[in-house]
């Protein structure tokens, strides 16, 4: 089981990797992702993979709520917090 | 835009379209005004046009056809094949021109035999917009750029239904790119002057979270990009037949024609009005005698 703050790395390292560009100091847990197009539509699929992955099940694509990728806060919370919103 | 279920609520009227003045109604998706139809066209496309001016937007006049290379860097064609109409001409040599004349040109179906058709290279325009992205490709902003453009559209549907669901239809845009902040305060501005004016005529619209009518949805990584982060909210009157939209692009079509403000992809956002559908919102709610329409302005 990954604590916190290795989930949180995990997912920065998972989007400074897939963006290719972006630097890891350009990169904080508020950084709206979807917005600036750091994770486009391309990528979206291999996030979810990536998430099927950490979380240790699978996601049903149907179920996922507006906003729930805005940026690494929101993925924690969604996937890993308490608001699970899976 | 939604799919028209085609059922107006009870409070709104039914028109017979055949019997309407100044209104013709063609089954290849398509129609013809006149009169006061015409006028009213004419009115909400001034009205539209006083918005665009309030947010210093210039006018422009786009031609209808798009090169399909430029299309193709939006993954247009992947995105909705579905939709899109080509301008089909005749192979120029002389032998196939003398092939059609010679062979019957149109069967009973009233189908053409072609014979061969030339390459085509280009796209009937499917959405306003597309233009001013083109237009602007490589260029750097010194400040937000707002612009409009009323342009025939063109999007092939598996059914037509008068001003609700046409082949070819009117759209005006007004647009922005610049900023991310730049774009977003047009965008908010934009729908509280369309929202305060359904508010004064009276007119029943709800804003609702669309996303755009993607080719096999289920399959596709843009729809669900959009269903993740909604960036498209319609003017959806009655239920069911959204009017105009407003729409946040983020970065992609900046990033696509290389369009840098602030040094970075330049953002973008449009308001789009479906002059059809506008026309049809208001004749079956507010009627077809001229005399119970709103003022427009």
């Amino acid at each position: 089981m990954k604590t916190e703050t290795e989930v949180r790395r995990a997912l920065r390292e998972w989007v400074i990797r897939t963006n290719g560009k972006i630097a890891a100091d350009a990169l904080t847990d508020r950084t709206p992702i979807i917005e600036q197009r750091i994770v486009t539509s391309l990528q979206i699929t291999d996030l979810l993979l990536f998430l099927e992955e950490l979380t240790g099940r699978a996601i049903d694509v149907e179920k996922l709520k507006p906003g729930i990728f805005r940026d690494i806060d929101a993925i924690y919370e969604n996937f890993f917090g308490k608001a699970d919103g899976v | 835009m939604k799919t028209f279920l085609g059922k107006p609520m009870a409070s709104e009227r039914s028109i017979d379209w055949n019997l309407l003045p100044g209104y013709r109604w063609h089954e290849n998706g398509q129609s013809t005004f006149s009169g006061a139809p015409l006028k009213l066209y004419q009115k909400l496309d001034r009205l539209f046009l006083q918005w665009a001016g309030e947010r210093g937007a210039a006018e422009h006049r786009f031609p209808t056809f798009i090169p399909a290379r430029e299309l193709d860097r939006l993954d247009y064609f992947r995105s909705f094949p579905h939709l899109v109409t080509f301008p089909v001409t005749l192979d120029p040599s002389k032998d196939n021109l003398a092939a059609f004349v010679r062979g019957a040109p149109l069967d009973d179906a009233g189908h053409l035999q072609l014979a061969a058709s030339a390459p085509i290279a280009d796209v009937l325009t499917p959405a306003a917009c597309y233009h001013f992205y083109i237009q602007f490709q490589d260029e750097r902003l010194a400040q937000p750029r707002y612009v409009t453009t009323r342009a025939t559209c063109f999007r092939r549907e598996d059914h037509y239904a008068p001003l609700q669901r046409q082949w070819s239809f009117s759209m005006r845009e007004i647009v922005c790119l610049g900023t991310a902040d730049e774009v977003k305060a047009f965008l908010a501005g934009g729908r509280a002057t369309v929202e305060g004016f359904f508010k004064k005529i009276g007119l029943p619209i709800e804003w609702q979270n669309a996303t755009d009518p993607f080719f096999e949805p289920a399959r596709s990584s843009k729809y669900l990009m959009q269903k993740l982060d909604p960036v498209k909210i319609e003017m959806v009157f009655n239920g069911d037949l959204a009017i105009g939209s407003v729409n946040f692009h983020r970065n992609y079509f900046g990033e696509a024609f290389r369009i840098t403000r602030a040094g970075a992809d330049a953002y973008s956002g449009c308001i789009a009005f479906g002059v059809e559908r506008w026309i049809f919102a208001f004749l079956t709610h507010f009627g077809t005698d001229e005399a119970g329409w709103p003022v427009l302005t």
